[in-house]
């Protein structure tokens, strides 16, 4: 095993950096609705998925710039995320079987997706992957840079919210103790509709990332769900910035892991901190 | 003020609230004692609107409160200080005094409120920025109290405040409920410590075992045999 | 049995040489069937939903792998070893897992997930697949059958019925049992007897070992093993597809769904219906969890029990104490002033709350020792440290001359405690019967089946609850739920029982009857704490009292004595606001 350069490596954990930061991303609606909704959507993937298909298709079919057309997903999106809550919490699932729910809805959305635009792989032609910044040695694409600075935006603007408005403070009164916080007057169900439309639209953006720096196909939709688990898991279930530093945690382990070893190693990192997690803080954060 | 007519609370099948009537007017202080598992804390919940009336009437002010959702009686001008002060342990005491006062007239009022808060409860003062779980007991207790005030509330709820404090820090409670219900809000509280609650109040009700065995006020209460024999068992049988 | 007579007749399907499609189609829904059966073993009697089950599948697809391809191991030697090496790792995750008491449900879900991946990534890495996968075409294929889709064919249908006994079998053993109370309520059944890291060790151990099997057939039967195959998300995810839809609380219910699902994929591929297929499946698991969350057979057998109970039978009143012997078995003739039970120094803490603090308290055979105090004063919390429920801070509990407070809940129910919960914790899906039979098997008379079942009917009789025997806790009222309590918690023969507030919520009439069995109770020799907030029933049924105020005893002896004192006087009534100045 011989050192990789010092060029190699900061590029590598430059890289880990960028997938960390959509880790984070596709983290922040899932803990959310884990943390404060006490619900496991696992269609989450299904539906960033989602997302990155129709930005592909509005941005190759309609010629719309790709991030113009976060415009129009992501309220879309915000109406099924609350329809998909509604379905759950109208029948009392329990956070297991909600795992299990929205795995059906996982494969169907994935065949609906199989459906529309095939198997094969699909890659967004835009204008943005052909321009590359430098700094110094290092190389930074630009759908790498966009989809970081979306994270970390969305990320501190939905821990802004929490932290200093009123309804972020609902919010979180509302998961801690909901028959207290109605007896001051926050509106239980008002809250849980939009903060899970609010996770939707969280996961259309994700989607716009994913088409940006991503070949797409509807299998890779699995292939997402263990790192990002762990991600969740580490930050701290409810936590608006904790997924995307574990994110970025996880996408730097990795990166160095690949450029020391092999890719192949990559998956070892992310399930052995979930597993000793899970092991060594298994509550709530 | 508050009219409660004859209501019968249940917990799924089992009966909890037998035909219970009791009333609070403006600026009353008025208590309801009795054994543990008498329905104390049912009844008060339920005047929160956390449980639903089963039969019987329950309205403040004229308005009706049976129909009415959870949410929306803060803004009637009910507010309550939970059994066990349940506050937002994770959040910080700042934040939960703010979360009492949500409703767009408390919200305006929010830092006035908060001065009076602070002022009554000068050990608050300096804690704004903890979060909640880290305080002691009694500081907790004040923290459930003045979250209710926040809300600007014509009646204060209060369910066992007294419960788990050391009795020094019990007189300094009871003297603030007397300092708030002097300054005009209505106050009905539920107590097992009798002596303090009586000591304060105007009235009292007797409830046991799910009725109202008795009420009046304090000293004519406490000649009768019913608390000795509701809470200790003892006289004639 | 129809079972066996079913079974010989597959075997002879081979006879009549029908095309291989047929032998290879009724393979895979054997191998489904054993897959999903298995995985139910743990998951569905237990409740602890794995999503792992692809990983020791995937174990025993490497193990015959690795010892055919590569150590030219004959292949049918393979087969136990792939159960091992399962069964093994199996045993080692959950000696570490199923120790942390909070990894359970979705959490429990989550980790055996992340096994899946990280065996995967390892064997991906290790010379044992090493990247290209490994090939068994040269293995020969043993000659069982005629043809190799045949030889394919039994062997999975042997694999399959042995599966389907052992599901069956468990069941129907103490071990089902004990796996259906930890379902319902582990907390409880380990406070009641039952062994729960055992059972579930043993549970995991055999699902995974089965797991194993299936998997070191099909190695062969595909005959080139990828990593990515084997681990992908499709085992884990089928198997609780078909064990929910066919219903995870009966031995068959996977084996049905398993059935049924690879028949309507088998349907959807044949044509151009893939995506359909698939997108039905989902839609099939959504509304199976939604609508009917017992799956197909628990639907079935709920409403044909439910049929069998619609004609109301009369609450029975408890039997008068003339009409049987005394169960009890006879404490050892120690004299009736020895100390069965005594604390000393007992404290436990809760976030920063004294619930108990250095608490010693003493409990002589053959008493009724009520213990009171107002509310927060850590009645429950003695109660729940005595039993085991919660683990104590510091001091030390003697029970029976045994130092016990590091013991075990289970071992302590062993030797001779039981307790009822203040708000009834009956096991929602077993019967009433079954509940009382439970304890009757796990607690201190520690009876086989059998007798354990008239033992317990013995105390549903005394009870009251005899005709309510095979109804199931949530159609009884509240009365009759703290009766199942009392019932659950004698049948175990208990020397001490720990009575949390059986009577709250009654109404006079049904504490009158409370009082009177609570009284028999003791005639016949068990010692009893009574925890109560009643004062009249306390001081009628109480032989000594013990006064508890923020977490000390403050007071104790008889009861007109102890009531009058001030201190408790203090205690419950409090002192005035002005009187102290």
């Amino acid at each position: 095993m011989t050192l990789p350069s010092p060029t190699l490596l900061a590029q590598a954990i430059l890289s880990g950096v960028f997938v960390g930061a959509l880790y984070g991303l596709l983290g922040l609606g899932l803990s959310l609705s884990w943390g404060l909704l006490r619900q496991i959507n696992l269609a989450h993937f299904a539906l960033a998925f989602l997302g990155a298909y129709l930005t592909y298709q509005l941005a190759t079919a309609a010629a719309i710039d790709p991030l113009a057309t976060l415009l129009i997903i992501a309220p879309i999106f915000f109406v099924l995320g609350a329809a998909i809550h509604w379905l759950l919490s109208r029948f009392a699932v329990t956070p297991l079987n909600s795992l299990l729910v929205t795995f059906g809805l996982t494969v169907i959305v994935e065949s609906l997706i199989q459906w529309f635009w095939t198997a094969d792989y699909r890659r967004l032609g835009s204008h943005y992957a052909d321009i590359t910044f430098r700094a110094g040695p290092l190389f930074i694409p630009l759908p790498e840079l966009l989809t970081f600075a979306l994270s970390v935006v969305l990320c501190v603007s939905v821990w802004a919210t929490l932290r200093y408005t009123d309804i972020g403070k609902a919010i979180r009164a509302t998961a801690e103790d909901a028959p207290i916080a109605a007896a001051f007057g926050v509106n239980q169900r008002r809250v849980a509709i939009l903060l899970s439309g609010v996770c939707a639209a969280l996961a259309a953006a994700a989607g716009l990332c994913l088409a940006l720096t991503y070949t797409l196909t509807p299998s890779q939709i699995y292939a997402w769900i263990g790192v990002v688990f762990a991600a969740v898991m580490i930050g701290g279930l409810g936590s608006a910035l904790g997924p995307l530093v574990a994110g970025i945690v996880i996408g730097v382990s990795e990166a160095i892991t690949m450029t020391l070893t092999a890719p192949s190693w990559a998956p070892l990192v992310s399930f052995s901190l979930l597993i000793v997690v899970l092991l060594v803080r298994p509550g709530k954060a | 003020m508050l009219r409660v007519e004859r209501i019968c609370v249940h917990y799924g099948a089992a009966p909890a609230l037998w035909d219970v009537s009791l009333n609070v007017e403006e600026g009353e202080l008025v208590c309801i004692v009795g054994p543990n598992g008498a329905g104390k804390s049912t009844l008060i919940n339920t005047i929160a609107g956390l449980n639903r009336v089963t039969s019987g009437a329950l309205s403040f002010s004229g308005r009706d409160l049976g129909s009415l959702p959870a949410h929306r009686f803060v803004s009637e001008g009910i507010a309550i200080v939970p059994e066990g002060r349940r506050l937002f342990g994770a959040m910080t005491v700042r934040e939960n005094l703010e979360l009492g006062s949500l409703a767009p007239s408390a919200k305006a009022a929010r830092h006035a409120s908060l001065e009076r808060a602070c002022a009554m409860f000068p050990a608050l003062a300096s804690r704004l920025q903890h979060p909640a779980s880290a305080l002691s007991g009694g500081q907790q207790q004040m923290v459930a109290i003045a979250r209710a005030l926040m809300a600007r509330p014509r009646l204060l709820l209060l369910d066992e405040p007294s419960l788990g404090l050391a009795p020094a820090i019990v007189i300094e409670l009871f003297r603030s409920l007397r300092r708030i219900n002097a300054e005009g809000t209505a106050v009905l509280l539920v107590e097992q410590n009798v002596a303090a609650a009586l000591d304060i109040s105007a009235r009292a009700y007797v409830l046991d075992e799910g009725r109202v065995i008795a009420e009046g006020a304090p000293e004519a209460l406490l000649a009768q045999p019913h608390i000795h024999r509701a809470y200790l068992g003892l006289g004639t049988s | 049995m129809l079972f066996a007579a079913v079974a010989l007749a597959l075997a002879t399907l081979p006879f009549f040489r029908l095309p291989a499609f047929y032998e290879t189609f009724l393979y895979l829904m054997f191998h489904w069937i054993v897959l999903a059966t298995s995985w139910n073993i743990l998951s569905g009697y237990s409740g602890y939903v794995s999503f792992g089950h692809g990983a020791f599948f995937g174990l025993g697809v490497y193990a015959t792998a690795t010892l055919a391809a590569r150590y030219r191991w004959p292949f049918l030697a393979t087969l136990p070893v792939a159960a091992l090496v399962a069964a093994m790792v199996g045993i080692v995750l959950g000696a570490v897992v199923f120790r942390v008491k909070r990894v359970r449900g979705e959490l429990f879900a989550l980790l055996t997930l992340a096994v899946t991946f990280v065996l995967a990534t390892v064997i991906l890495n290790t010379p044992i697949d090493g990247g290209p996968g490994v090939y068994l075409s040269a293995v020969p294929i043993p000659h069982i059958g005629a043809t190799p889709a045949s030889t394919f064919y039994l062997l999975e249908l042997a694999a399959a019925v042995i599966t389907l006994a052992i599901a069956w079998w468990i069941a129907r053993s103490r071990l089902g049992s004990g796996l259906f109370a930890i379902h319902d309520d582990e907390d409880a059944a380990e406070v009641l007897g039952v062994p729960t890291f055992r059972c579930k060790q043993v549970a995991f151990a055999i699902s995974c070992g089965l797991a194993g099997v299936a998997g070191g057939i099909y190695a062969l039967f595909v005959s080139y093993v990828t990593v990515s195959e084997t681990f992908s998300i499709t085992v884990p995810l089928t198997v609780v597809l078909m064990s929910v839809l066919g219903g995870t609380r009966h031995w068959a219910g996977p084996a049905i769904g398993a059935a049924a699902i690879t028949v309507i994929s088998y349907t959807a591929t044949a044509g151009d219906h893939v995506l359909a297929g698939k997108a039905a499946i989902g839609i099939i698991l959504i509304a199976v969890i939604l609508f009917m969350p017992d799956g197909i057979l628990g639907t079935l057998l709920v409403r044909r029990a439910r049929s069998m109970r619609a004609a109301p039978a009369p609450d029975t009143l408890p039997a008068k104490s003339a009409d049987f012997p005394s169960p009890v078995r006879a404490s050892p003739l120690r004299g009736s002033g020895a100390r069965l039970l005594y604390l000393r120094d007992v404290s436990k803490s809760f976030a920063g709350v004294q619930a108990l603090d250095r608490v010693d308290l003493d409990v002589y055979r053959g008493e009724i020792l009520g213990l009171l105090g107002p509310n927060g004063s850590g009645k429950s919390t003695l109660i729940n440290v005595v039993s085991g429920h919660h683990q104590l801070d510091g001091g030390s509990i003697v029970f029976e001359g045994q130092t016990v407070e590091r013991w075990p809940a289970h071992r302590v129910a062993r030797l001779g405690l039981a307790r009822t919960y203040q708000i009834p914790r009956p096991f929602a899906h077993s019967s009433v019967l079954d509940n009382v039979v439970l304890t009757a098997m796990f607690g201190a008379a520690a009876l086989p089946r059998p007798e354990a079942t008239s033992e317990a009917r013995r105390w549903l009789e005394f009870t009251g609850l005899s005709a309510k025997a095979e109804a199931l806790p949530a159609d009884l009222n509240l009365h009759q739920r703290k009766f199942l309590e009392l019932a659950r918690a004698l049948a175990s023969r208990p020397r001490l029982l720990l009575l949390d507030e059986v009577l709250s919520g009654l109404t006079p009439a049904e504490i009158d009857g409370a009082v009177r069995l609570i009284l028999r109770i003791r005639d016949q020799g068990t010692t009893i704490v009574l925890v109560e907030h009643l004062m009249r029933v306390v001081m009628a049924l109480s032989d000594r009292i013990v006064v508890l105020d923020q977490g000390h005893v403050i007071a104790e002896g008889p009861p007109t004595e102890v009531m009058a004192q001030a201190a408790v006087k203090a205690a419950y009534l409090g002192t005035g606001v002005d009187a102290a100045g």
